[in-house]
């Protein structure tokens, strides 16, 4: 047996599985892009089942580019969670980091609190946020708002200031179920699931900058501001890359919280939008689906410039 | 960062305050399903109840009637645990092979590997239904959960395992070969005792990904091999009715691996990051 063989051996299982994970389902969904496809028909059965006589060309794509009124809706949407949930994410989570990367009494609980909603099912997550916190009759949320609106009528029966509260409207407490405020509630939970992440690599990143870069910094007299502006900033510019890399990759095929949240009230993602066009219409499902990998193509290719190389090192 | 903080004594008050306060906050929703899993339904909707009521034990004692739990939870386990083992069995020799024996194609093959992650599942959604339900025979069955696991988890583990090896002195391994080791032995005999402690937390993070999983196993299952998540996703909408019992089995879903996740939180970070940051 020669050197080379061995190695390749020992990784040709895990090659071919993946290579038949990816290939085999993608080539399906690109042969069935191109045909009619649908799983009931009363009015054409012949279409119902996959055949090369059903051939429709570019028609699927045109259908779902400029045909189904949600296509562009659902990749707006796709693109406005993830890049909202980035933003929070990354900010949130420089600051929580800073924060919790000195020494204070019950820094290890702290972390141990901190990290946990990582950890809580996305199912779970949507369910418990939804319901428990959001509901604006049942929820935190309902009762937060009743429970200051008391407070304002209250405070109306004093003498002087009551004049000055009556003057108050009764806070309506914001529902998340309704179209546009039901990705307001995607962008919160998931920013309260994957904030801890961004905290664990920013405080692991933070661990590793150079202590005596800083302290030369203090003796040449620079300020805490540009400090962090040229020595912290410059060290987290790799990590946050990473963050946002990761996270593109998880957030733009999100479904369990979206199917929870929104199933019934409009708003989409692209992958809630191929499930829909599943229940029936294989064609422009599988057209869709095409588009997603596109888009996601774009982002991994634009993200991996970014950051591939320097992850190998 | 604290030998060089020049902290006022306002500072030196404040900043862990905040620390502890915002910890608290990002803790809270999980305070607060537990917290609710011991109100009897009709006490979770009152607010006169909303912080002082009788706990009471029911809303566990009955998972079993009210959700069928455990049918759900051993699928779980059963699942998460082969997937997990599955794709160490896989990993483990690939990513030996990868950390001792690289060619040329190595970067590029980890780096398509780490590609197949970013593949919108939705877009195969379809031909895996139809690939299983029709084709195979095998839709609804523990064997494709665990396979469809093991297959996304695969190279993450891969990645994760290739990182650790690389730490492995390459000079202990060749010593073993000079000594006429085979091959399985040196693995097996050798790196994994020397990398035991990024195996096990390869496998740890994996059996979470796994557990917490809420795609394929919600699409690719209707009873049989329904998991957790699957079994919270078809319970979305209590309208109010239920939340006690839903926060009681909620609890029970995502408790162990909370506390699993917090052994392994070092782990996470360089297994998210596929080794970019250690």
């Amino acid at each position: 047996m020669s050197k080379r063989t061995l190695p390749r051996l020992l990784q040709s299982p895990a090659v071919i599985l993946l290579l038949l994970w990816m290939l085999v389902p993608l080539s399906m969904t690109l042969y069935f892009s191109f045909i009619r496809y649908v799983l009931n028909s009363a009015r054409r059965p012949e279409w119902t089942t996959p055949a090369l006589s059903n051939w429709r060309g570019f028609g699927n794509y045109e259908y779902v580019l400029f045909q189904s009124k949600d296509f562009w809706f659902a990749v707006q949407n796709s693109l406005f969670i993830v890049s909202s949930i980035l933003i929070l994410t990354v900010v949130l989570g420089l600051a929580l980091a800073m924060l919790v990367n000195r020494s204070f009494p019950g820094r290890g609980i702290v972390r141990v609190l901190l990290i946990s909603p990582f950890f809580v099912m996305p199912a779970v997550n949507a369910v418990l946020w939804i319901n428990m916190i959001l509901d604006p009759v049942l929820g935190l949320n309902g009762l937060a708002v009743e429970g200051i609106n008391d407070i304002i009528h209250s405070l109306k029966d004093f003498p002087v200031l009551g004049a000055f509260f009556s003057m108050w409207p009764d806070i309506v407490p914001i529902s998340f179920r309704a179209t546009q405020t039901s990705a307001y509630a995607v962008i919160i939970m998931v920013t309260w699931q994957w904030t801890p992440f961004a905290v664990l690599i920013f405080m692991t990143s933070l661990q590793s900058e150079d202590e005596s870069q800083k302290e030369a910094a203090i003796l040449d007299g620079a300020n805490a501001w540009s400090r962090f502006r040229n020595l912290t900033v410059p060290h987290l510019a790799r990590p946050i890359a990473i963050v946002v890399m990761i996270q593109s990759i998880f957030h733009l095929s999100l479904y369990a919280e979206i199917e929870i949240v929104s199933r019934g009230n409009g708003n989409k993602n692209l992958p809630y939008l191929i499930g829909e066009f599943t229940s029936n219409n294989i064609g422009a499902a599988s057209a869709a689906g095409i588009f997603a990998v596109i888009i996601a193509n774009i982002v991994a290719i634009f993200l991996l410039r970014m950051v591939g190389k320097s992850m190998m090192d | 960062m604290a030998t060089v903080a020049q902290s006022s004594r306002f500072g030196k008050v404040f900043w862990p305050v905040l620390a502890w306060a915002i910890a608290i906050v990002f803790f809270f929703p999980i305070f607060w399903l537990i917290f609710t899993s011991f109100k009897t339904d009709a006490d979770a909707v009152k607010p006169e109840f909303l912080f002082f009521f009788k706990p009471t034990l029911d809303n566990y004692l009955n998972m079993t009637d009210n959700y069928d739990y455990w049918r759900f939870a051993i699928n779980s386990v059963i699942t998460s645990t082969f997937a997990t083992t599955l794709a160490l069995v896989v990993g483990v020799p690939a990513a030996y092979a990868m950390a001792f024996n690289p060619s040329r194609h190595t970067k590029d093959i980890l780096m398509w590997m780490l590609s197949t992650k970013m593949l919108p599942a939705a877009a195969v959604l379809y031909p895996m239904t139809f690939l299983t339900k029709n084709f195979l025979g095998i839709y609804d069955t523990h064997f494709l959960v665990i396979l469809v696991l093991c297959l996304i988890n695969l190279p993450i583990v891969i990645w994760m395992l290739f990182t650790y090896f690389k730490e492995v002195p390459k000079e202990i391994i060749e010593a073993g070969k000079m000594d006429g080791v085979s091959t399985w032995g040196e693995i097996k005999d050798i790196l994994i005792p020397l990398a035991w402690g990024g195996v096990a937390s390869t496998a740890l993070l994996t059996f979470i990904f796994c557990w917490n999983e809420a795609y394929w196993t919600v699409r690719l299952t209707t009873t049989e091999a329904a998991t957790l998540s699957k079994l919270i996703e078809g319970n979305r909408a209590p309208e109010g009715l239920f939340f006690g019992r839903l926060s009681a089995v909620s609890t029970a879903a995502v408790g162990p691996i909370i506390i699993l996740g917090w052994f392994c939180q070092k782990q996470l970070v360089r297994g998210l990051t596929f080794g970019a940051v250690k």
